[in-house]
């Protein structure tokens, strides 16, 4: 049973933010402001979200798809085991980094860095990180308070 | 850890820092910094516990900045 949605046991992160509406839009403007952007690639983003669900083991966010990407069950199955060889260059890139931040980001090397900003240039590499904090973001809410999805 | 910052600044003249290193994408910059205001000038909870979670979180994650 979710914690503060106890009358609805299929509750969502967006109801749980509703508790608080305006902070519920400003959270909705900022996610939906890096996809808007265009400065990753939809399918790079999904990959890197989908790793992060994985790498916290959050099915809630996990059984989250974005339509507009088509992954193939072994791609999947790949970033549920975080194997990233079979992954083209610039993801294999965000990947690591998406390994990186939730539990090891001092770990993260000038070298890893530099290998996502050769592929997605300054502001591209700002926006992926910003949406990789968001991804852990919204794995940590999602498990602390028990959400579905 | 890097000692030397690994994005440039994005505002000219300036040295890189948190806000000239997000100014990369001003729209999602413009909107982070509306979202954490919501989190620090709202809601139920005292800016006294906001802060000390802010100071324990930077600990946890062992952020010195």
């Amino acid at each position: 049973m979710t914690w503060l949605t106890a009358d609805r046991e299929d509750a969502s992160l967006d109801d749980l933010l509703a508790h608080r509406p305006e902070l519920q839009v400003k959270y909705r403007a900022f996610y939906g402001s890096i996809r808007e952007a265009g400065l990753v690639p939809p399918r790079l983003l999904e990959i890197c979200r989908l790793r992060m669900a994985a790498i916290h083991d959050c099915e809630a966010e996990w059984s989250q798809r974005d339509a507009e990407v088509e992954l193939t069950e072994a791609e999947l199955a790949a970033l549920r085991r975080g194997e990233l060889k079979g992954f083209a260059p610039a993801e294999q890139a965000a990947l690591v980094v998406t390994e990186r931040l939730p539990y090891q980001h001092h770990e993260l090397t000038d070298a890893e860095v530099a290998s996502l900003k050769f592929r997605l240039g300054d502001a591209g590499c700002v926006s992926l990180i910003n949406a990789l904090v968001l991804f852990d973001v919204n794995c940590r809410l999602k498990l602390a308070f028990d959400l579905k999805q | 850890m890097s000692t030397e910052p690994r994005v440039a600044s994005a505002v000219a003249g300036q040295p890189a820092s948190f806000p000239t290193v997000l100014a990369h994408t001003p729209d999602t910059t413009g909107k982070f910094f509306d979202l954490y205001a919501e989190f620090w000038q709202r809601g139920v909870a005292s800016l006294t516990v906001k802060e000390m979670t802010r100071m324990r979180n930077a600990r946890v994650t062992d952020c010195a900045f």
